[in-house]
């Protein structure tokens, strides 16, 4: 059938398409898409031909490799995405009150939303701190904010518990250990997942304390843990999201975030450990918030893409180790703080392309977040976004429902070419960390970022209400406020935490923790020690800053 | 857009960023967009202090300070900045802000001594306009 199809496709071009556009002309002159592809007019079996695609190699059937159709055989007909939050304002007890309404409105997994403070390992009563404690997040100074925040809330009565914990990821999960251990449970009982991706931090998101190589020393830390004693956590969520929304895009940014965990996979190869023992513990966050259909691409074929290397790159042999987990934090395209009520519709969008992802953890966005911490009738929203899509409109009955679809197909192949292409550069210039220091990443994420810019102000990215039919005046609900009072409260806090705890205890830890540091020893079990001792972030993040030293920023622009 | 000046008449800009948020894309962004527009750019990276924007905007010799705030704090952050440059009697220092910013703090910010505040939708080339027309009537007046 070969070149019938191309010949028919061309027919069709010639005498019904192009005789139409002369009537009348599209639209615009070109559909570009923000992978900075033409889209065709139209796609057919002979797009699919020119890729040589081939359904069993490239899709396979859901559970089987290379996993493009799910990870699973039944899919959603089984578990539905798990129903995710992620959330923390203010104090341990704001935010506990906060957790309580999300479980009793169906959440099944948290995520702590930590105040850039405890990210960056600064105590609340460091200068630095001053004006940011409980803002951006909850402060968790030490294992009393962990107890305050779960209290009521046993571990192992949710799918899984973490946190956007990034630089200071491991100190976050020997908190989460004692924590289980307080509430009397094993940590087979539980899960644990992190996000604890920092090789991403230094490029797009910004909460980077030590330098990249100790930092990623740490960051597996957490991994080898896991792999010795919670083989079902997850240490390490390798995250898309932040690179593509700070302008990459989400073809490169998947490359890279690929790139990020090979390094981490190959740290954890370097100290013993065999990929079937790490890679079933890693996790994606993939994220693309500019075109539905990229999205649905990138979700598939990175799952094809992840297999692959690890069959074939790393000789994985165990399924688990091939099937890429994935979560999504549903946005849609950009929400705007003019007219936030639009922005459940675009969130439902997001969200509706992880469901034809065939994702396993999902969290929708709050429609105010643009503009503040998510007020309670908006969380309360995005709960419901995603369990209307899950059980009332027939998405979640068959399994990866535009599996095949022409555009889909075509779209994913090609993007799986432009993620292998930009994955050999980031390999020829020595991996993930030699692409950060030589400025690919960089320098990829400020020409889209200047790219993305420059197409809104043509108004060829658009965004209804703020560059297309803008209203004047807006119209937006109060800004949700965060108690100035917070900030003293918890000082005091980690004062009176500090009075009543065992110096000697807290000194001897520490002492631990930087001894193991400086001989590159597995810090976890000082940092066990340390926690339960009710040692703060900022006394760990000293001792671990005096070993690994400080990230310098990076002022090129 | 702003004309494209001679080095003489060389616009110069620091942008800062303050408080802890690591979100910098825009702060690149406008930091590009006006050394396209043909002014002098300094960025000072993630995470400084009120106090390091004001001494590098004075040892730059600066006629604007923009700084980029994601993190909530912008009130503390930015009238302590504009205490500080007027203490130091640079007073004639243009400062001006964007990021994530309520509607409801602009006038606040702008009490406060903030010539003005830009909100997210801004086109880069209004941001450029606005900071060439600073730097004229500075070196004017």
């Amino acid at each position: 059938m070969s070149g019938k199809l191309r010949l028919e496709a061309e027919r069709w071009h010639r005498e019904v398409r192009d005789p139409s556009m002369q009537a009348a002309p599209e639209r615009r002159p070109a559909f570009v898409n923000d992978a900075g592809n033409a889209v065709e007019p139209v796609y057919g079996p002979a797009d699919l031909e020119a890729d040589g695609f081939d359904y069993e190699s490239h899709l396979g059937f859901p559970g089987e490799f290379p996993y493009t159709r799910g990870i699973d055989p039944a899919m959603y007909r089984r578990a539905l995405p798990v129903v995710s939050a992620y959330a923390g304002f203010g104090t341990p007890q704001d935010s506990n009150r906060r957790y309580r309404e999300l479980i009793a409105l169906g959440v099944q997994s948290l995520s702590i939303a930590l105040d850039l403070p405890t990210q960056l390992g600064f105590d609340p009563d460091d200068v630095m701190a001053s004006g940011e404690v409980g803002r951006m997040g909850v402060a968790i100074s030490t294992l009393r904010d962990l107890e305050l925040l779960f209290e009521g809330i046993p571990l192992d009565t949710l799918s899984a518990v973490g946190s956007t914990a990034n630089a200071i990821g491991p100190i976050v999960m020997a908190m989460f250990i004692a924590l289980g251990e307080k509430q009397g449970l094993d940590a087979s009982r539980y899960t644990v997942a992190l996000q604890n991706d920092v090789l991403k931090e230094y490029v797009a998101r910004g909460t980077q304390i030590f330098p990249p190589e100790p930092a990623l020393r740490f960051a597996v830390d957490a991994l080898e843990w896991c792999v010795r004693h919670a083989p079902h956590w997850i240490p390490i969520t390798a995250c898309s999201n932040h690179i593509d929304v700070a302008g990459a895009g989400s073809t490169a940014a998947t490359a890279f975030t690929l790139a990020n965990a090979r390094c981490y996979l190959d740290e954890a190869l370097r100290r013993g450990l065999t990929i079937d023992e790490v890679a079933p513990l890693m996790r994606l966050f993939l994220n693309e918030r500019e075109d539905f259909f990229l999205a649905v691409a990138n979700y598939r074929v990175t799952r094809r893409i992840w297999a692959h290397v690890l069959r074939e790159r790393y000789g994985a042999r165990d399924p688990r180790s091939l099937q890429i987990r994935i979560m999504g934090y549903a946005h849609g395209p950009r929400e705007t703080v003019q007219e936030p009520l639009n922005n459940i519709v675009r969130i439902t969008m997001g969200a509706l392309t992880c469901f034809f992802g065939g994702l396993q953890d999902l969290r929708c966005a709050s429609y105010d977040e643009a503009m503040n911490l998510p007020s309670d009738d908006a969380v309360k929203v995005a709960i419901r976004t995603q369990q209307i899509l899950a059980y009332e409109f027939g998405i979640t009955a068959t399994v990866d429902p535009l599996g095949g679809a022409y555009y889909v197909e075509a779209l994913s192949n090609r993007m799986e070419c432009e993620i292998a292409a930009i994955m050999e550069r980031v390999d020829a210039l020595g991996g993930a960390l030699g692409a950060m220091q030589r400025g690919y990443v960089r320098n990829t994420i400020a020409e889209g970022a200047s790219r993305r810019q420059k197409a809104f102000d043509r108004k060829e990215r658009v965004s209804i209400g703020m560059n297309l039919f803008p209203l004047e005046p807006e119209s937006r609900p109060a800004t949700f406020r965060i108690d100035q009072d917070v900030e003293r409260q918890q000082i005091e806090r980690v004062r009176e935490v500090k009075a009543a705890r065992n110096a000697d205890t807290v000194r001897e830890a520490l002492a631990d923790l930087e001894v193991r540091a400086r001989e590159g020893r597995n810090v976890m079990p000082a940092l066990l020690d340390a926690v339960k001792a009710y040692a703060t972030v900022g006394e760990m993040c000293g001792v671990l800053k005096s070993v690994y030293g400080e990230y310098e920023p990076d002022r090129t622009f | 857009m702003a004309a494209i000046l001679n080095d003489a008449q060389k616009i110069r800009v620091l942008i800062a960023k303050v408080g802890l948020d690591g979100h910098d894309v825009g702060a690149r962004l406008v930091a590009r967009g006006l050394m396209d527009a043909g002014m002098e750019v300094i960025y000072t990276g993630l995470r400084r202090t009120p106090e390091q924007v004001v001494r590098a905007a004075i040892e730059e010799d600066v006629d604007v300070v923009g700084v980029s705030i994601l993190s909530g704090s912008h009130i503390a952050h930015l009238s302590r900045i504009r205490r500080l440059l007027d203490a130091q009697g640079a007073t004639d220092i243009r400062l001006i802000a964007g990021g994530v910013i309520p509607r409801e703090d602009v006038a606040v910010l702008e009490q406060a001594g903030v010539s003005r505040v830009f909100v997210s939708g801004t086109s880069l080339s209004d941001i450029a306009d606005y900071v060439g027309r600073c730097g004229l009537r500075v070196s004017a007046g």
